[in-house]
């Protein structure tokens, strides 16, 4: 087993969803669910959800190898400049390499992020993929 | 209350490299028997070990507890501190608070890491969690995707090629040329930097360190106690460190800001000279970072830290992370070990006879940073 299945279990709204940290106090916004905004430290904080939709601000094709991710190379990760104005660091899928670009409109795409191979759980969560046009 | 000097009389460290017939154990056990057997000092009070993988690496919790045991040395209060990458210098720190309060007189640091005892793509797993686990590590993004952004984003802001980066790697082989303890002591020309395997994009295998072993230990006294021993004493004067936003809540990449912290904090309280005046050995886990940080400390304009790298005499004289190596927790006490030396008997071919030496250590892209900052005695 990889992880923890509890601890995987309870983020699981963060990793099926993009979720976004808003302060009531300073009124920044945040990827990812804090308990406090990270900006101000301020507890009075909401969580809410991002229409998952954005464009890509910058890149990086990695062949870095890392034990048991050796089947998701090369892959790009990319800082992604969501329409509520906030950077979100993923991976970018159904890319080909030759194509990936600045500026590349992408949306969410619930993917594989690691499996419990051959038997046992498989981890799903969000990583980007170019948003087809007129879908 | 009067507040303690505190002073390093003494450091000992062994050449990085993969010492597949020793374990941790045997590593530390000769720089621990260095440090103390010319010191001149009878008890030790606390010793603090630094340490970043043991959990994960060596099986082994409470590193510092069976190090003791196997040290006999059972009676000596002992500790572990653990900050990621940044690991050697908090354990400085920790001990620096432990003279400076009082608590002790006489302690002992050590670092040391066991950082081979797998094949590299294992450890670049566990190196990976010095990310935030459940935001970033979960989600496959490791520490190079991260240089490697950072890369694009300052080539991108100061209209730079990518060929404008590569005296870094070339300038830290070099010095580790004079450097014994050094795990990569030779030469490579600009051009193997880019030639070499990309690991990711635009990041080089020769922009980033090897994987090595490495122990490194410190001896260090209070005002009391200094001058009881014959050994050159150096003051540890300061010792500061600060945690930074996460990655993706930086609108600025071309910046580090706890090391920016850091370095408005030491010339707030010791003038704005004091990079200046300094011999520093820096954290370059990654080529992109000497630059920035070299900016971040004044050193160097901003986009312009290139250009001054070939002038750089008594920067990374040890050839740095990139160079020397970087075995995770025992760095910072590297960084200290060789900037002892440096100011005193002489290090890596070369003395520095300037006021102050400053190492600098940092975790991921600046997640923490650890500054200290050392004097020697006229």
């Amino acid at each position: 087993m990889k992880y923890s299945i509890p601890k995987f279990w309870r983020r699981k709204e963060g990793y099926y969803q993009i979720i976004l940290t808003k302060c009531r106090e300073c009124g920044k916004v945040a990827f990812f669910t804090y308990v406090r905004c990270p900006y101000c430290g301020s507890s009075n904080v909401e969580l809410v959800k991002s229409c998952g939709r954005g464009v890509v601000e910058e890149f990086t094709i990695s062949y870095n190898r890392v034990e048991e991710g050796e089947e998701y190379l090369p892959k790009i990760i990319a800082i992604v400049r969501l329409n509520e104005g906030v950077r979100v660091v993923g991976e970018l899928v159904d890319i080909d390499l030759s194509e990936v670009k600045e500026g590349v409109e992408v949306e969410a795409v619930l993917r594989r992020f690691s499996s419990d191979d051959p038997h046992g759980l498989i981890y799903y969560g969000l990583k980007f993929a170019p948003v087809i046009k007129g879908a | 209350m009067e507040v303690s000097e505190v002073y390093v009389i003494n450091s000992a460290l062994i050449k990085i490299d993969r010492h597949f017939n020793k374990g941790y154990k045997e590593l530390a056990n000769e720089v621990v028997s260095e440090v103390i057997s010319k010191s001149g000092i009878e008890s030790i009070d606390l010793v603090v070990v630094s340490n970043m993988l043991s959990d994960c690496i060596l099986d082994q919790l409470d590193i510092s507890t069976i190090l003791m045991q196997n040290l006999g040395m059972t009676k000596v209060r002992t500790l572990r501190v653990e900050t990621g990458e940044s690991s050697g210098l908090a354990a400085l720190e920790a001990a620096w608070m432990a003279i400076k309060s009082g608590a002790a007189e006489n302690v002992l640091v050590i670092g040391v890491e066991k950082v081979t005892e797998y094949p590299t793509y294992k450890i670049n797993k566990v190196y990976g969690k010095v990310l935030d686990y459940e935001v970033e590590f979960i989600r496959n993004i490791t520490p190079p995707d991260y240089a490697a952004l950072v890369m694009k984003a300052y080539l991108k802001k100061y209209g730079l090629k990518r060929e404008d980066l590569i005296m870094w790697p070339v300038k830290m082989h070099d010095n580790a040329c004079r450097n014994a303890y050094a795990q990569l002591s030779f030469g490579i020309t600009p051009e193997k930097v880019l030639t070499s395997m990309v690991i990711s994009d635009p990041i080089h295998l020769l922009d980033t360190f090897p994987l090595g072993d490495g122990a490194a230990a410190l001896l260090l006294t209070s005002g009391k106690a200094v001058s009881n021993v014959a050994a050159e004493p150096v003051k540890v004067v300061y010792v500061d460190s600060a945690v930074s936003a996460q990655f993706h809540l930086r609108e600025d990449l071309t910046r580090l800001p706890a090391t920016a912290v850091l370095a408005s904090r030491l010339k707030e309280k010791f003038g704005d000279k004091v990079f200046t005046e300094a011999a520093i050995e820096l954290h370059d886990s990654y080529s992109i970072y000497a630059y920035i940080i070299l900016e971040e400390l004044g050193l160097a304009e901003r986009g312009k830290a290139y250009e001054i790298v070939s002038e750089l005499e008594f920067v990374n004289v040890s050839g740095g992370l990139k160079a020397r190596g970087h075995p995770f927790g025992a760095t910072g006490v590297y960084q200290v070990a060789e900037l002892h030396k440096l100011v005193t008997e002489g290090f890596a071919g070369r003395k520095f006879d300037g006021k102050y030496a400053i190492a600098h250590s940092m975790s991921g892209p600046d997640y923490n940073a650890r500054v200290a900052l050392l004097q020697k005695l006229a």
